[in-house]
């Protein structure tokens, strides 16, 4: 550290004497005797201590000390003077000076009062370096705060008590401010800590812990999370908080298992896909060589054969990629007349050819309905054949009947009623019926039908409710409802109905 | 006299378009749709060769093979196998043939000559 000192005093032998003994204070000591000398030294050596006498030759020498002192407000400023002059000099530059010392100056004075000033001086540098500390720091702190605030990850800090002193905007948005609560009242819907929790290890070993979670938002929502902690240590050694980072993956699980449940459809379909392949080939086999024999009774047959394979063929073909893609409903309003008088027009026939009666009761009155035409369509239908297939499997009723049937239900609902009198479904086949794992075999279909039917109906804001007797027969009540909301919530992806 | 085949398929449009086949070729045709009727026509009326699917309903195709073989009379009885399981190569280690649905049935037919010359 420099100490480059000034001294001015018109008298240039006083400047020999007292410069010998600063210099032996170890300052570096310039001297001057007049402003125009002071002026010159200053502006040469920008000196960090000035102990000067104001009276000077040849200017005012408090207004021109008062001026350097502006222009160089870092360098200190100690003035000396006789007694009768000090009065007027102290009263015109006030707190500019650092020290006043009296002339003839006491040199332990002089001595304490450079001593004084040095130390004063050292310790202006520290606060400048401190200041300057302090602007990076605030610099740093004001990146953690955007930082711990705009990532897109769910960060709490917890204290030994897990109760949580800090929590980012995310955190807030979706979890609740949540400042003194317990982690895992707020993460969880907890009354006690989770078993396995990452906090905790952390706070045993000061290491990174890493754990997936389910975790529940303050709207009761479920979330998949990956959650990381990090020891937060105050000096370097005691571990005072954890800071516990999530990263929610509830997209990423559901692409996964969206995407295993299609390997697995895909499988357990692949059996029922081949009987129908083979059963086409079949039917082309009969059909090329009731042409080649000239067997008009085979062609016939081959060809109905042809046709209704390719029919399932293609039913399933529009499953799977029903099923493959997230699908949002296409509502459109139709008349429930209408739109039941169609489904009639598909389903009578395959009735009839079935030897199974079809009765269709569709009041004139319920006006109008809002629905995805062809996938609502899609699922009645399918319901309905497999209504007839009940029955064309059973052989216990002297006539077989699939009732159709719509009402208004309260809470502005459209039920339709479908009534068989075939099979009927155990409470095995009953559980599963919407399930992915419920598969008929061979060149009859591949079960896919009746999990997607439900899946539209649900889509739609409705649902189905079965009864069914082994052997008496099952009634289906499709529920929708009447308008259609705005579809409000994120893109999701169909996942195996497993448990219901 | 022509050769007897037994064709055990729980898919009627299978076993129809096995049988259309097979008689076509100039054999003569039974056919059950599980494991327990295919069984009683093997005993009541053996035939030369037996062609079967593996997924049915009650007894699955090994098993009806097991019962099968089990009877002295009908354990040299050649079968084939046809499936549309995908790891059918396993199910029956003794079978004449594996072949998967859907199939060549060209290829069909002379593994059906081919078995029925010897």
């Amino acid at each position: 550290m420099s100490h480059t000192l000034l001294l001015v005093d018109k008298d240039r032998d006083y400047l020999q004497a007292m410069s010998a003994y600063i210099e032996r204070l170890l300052f570096d000591v310039y001297l001057a005797a007049t402003t125009s000398e002071t002026t010159h030294m200053v502006d040469f050596h920008t000196p960090d201590y000035i102990v000067a006498d104001p009276d000077l030759p040849d200017a005012d020498g408090i207004h021109f000390l008062l001026k350097i002192k502006s222009q160089f407000p870092q360098t200190l400023l100690i003035i000396l003077s006789d007694e009768d002059r000090l009065d007027d000099i102290m009263r015109r530059m006030q707190l500019n000076a650092f020290s006043y010392v009296r002339k003839p100056v006491n040199s332990k004075e002089l001595e304490l009062t450079l001593l004084r000033a040095k130390e004063w001086h050292k310790q202006k540098e520290k606060i400048n370096r401190y200041a300057d500390r302090l602007g990076a720091l605030h610099k740093a702190t004001s990146l953690y705060h955007q930082l711990f605030d705009e990532v897109p990850c769910y960060i709490s800090v917890q204290n030994k008590q897990y109760r949580i002193t800090a929590t980012n905007n995310l955190f807030k948005k979706h979890f609740g401010d949540a400042i003194g609560e317990y982690c895992y009242k707020a993460y969880k819907h907890r009354s006690s800590p989770c078993p396995e929790c990452p906090v905790f290890k952390t706070f045993q070993d000061g290491k990174y812990h890493t754990t997936e979670e389910v975790v529940t938002s303050k709207d009761g929502r479920q979330y998949n999370v990956i959650t990381w902690t990090a020891p937060i240590k105050d000096d370097e050694t005691k571990i005072t908080q954890v800071i516990e980072m999530s990263a929610n993956i509830t997209q990423i699980r559901q692409l996964q298992n969206h995407l295993e449940s299609l390997g697995m459809m895909i499988g357990s379909m692949s059996h029922g896909v081949k009987g129908m392949l083979t059963a086409l080939d079949g039917g082309i086999y009969q059909l090329e060589s009731g042409i080649r024999r000239k067997n008009e009774a085979r062609i016939n047959k081959a060809f109905t054969v042809v046709q209704e394979m390719s029919e399932r063929i293609k039913k399933m073909v529009l499953e799977i990629l029903y099923y493959a893609k997230s699908r949002e409903v296409n509502a459109e309003k139709i008349s429930i007349k209408k739109f039941a008088d169609n489904i009639i027009e598909t389903v009578q026939p395959i009735a009839d050819k079935k030897d199974v009666k079809f009765i269709a009761n569709i009041p004139d009155n319920l006006n109008e309905f809002e629905v995805d035409l062809h996938w609502f369509q899609a699922a009645l239908v399918n319901i309905l054949e497999n209504s007839i297939d009940a029955c064309e499997g059973d052989d216990c009723q002297s006539e077989y009947t699939v009732k159709f049937s719509v009402s208004e239900n309260k809470n502005n609902m459209i039920a339709f009623h479908i009534e068989d009198n075939g099979m009927g479904m155990d409470q095995e086949t009953q559980d599963k019926m919407f399930t992915l794992f419920f598969s008929s075999k061979g060149s009859k279909g591949t079960g896919l039908g009746l999990f997607i039917s439900n899946h539209v109906v649900t889509e739609h804001g409705g649902r189905i409710d079965v009864q069914s007797e082994l052997g008496k027969g099952t009634t289906f009540t499709v529920f929708v409802p009447r308008m259609q909301v705005v579809p409000k919530k994120e893109k999701g992806f169909y996942l195996l109905n497993v448990n219901t | 006299m022509s050769k007897k085949i037994l064709v055990i398929d729980d898919d009627p449009n299978i076993i129809d378009y096995l049988t259309t086949l097979f008689e076509d070729n100039g054999y003569e045709v039974n056919s059950a749709s599980d494991a327990q009727k295919g069984l009683e026509l093997v005993k009541a009326n053996p035939p030369d060769l037996i062609t079967l699917d593996l997924e049915m309903p009650g007894d699955w195709g090994p098993r009806f093979y097991r019962k099968m073989t089990q009877i002295d009379a009908l354990k040299n009885i050649p079968v084939i196998v046809i499936s549309g399981l995908t790891s059918n190569q396993y199910a029956i280690q003794k079978a004449v043939a594996t072949i998967s649905k859907p199939f060549d049935k060209d290829q069909l037919i002379k593994i059906v000559k081919d078995t029925l010359m010897e």
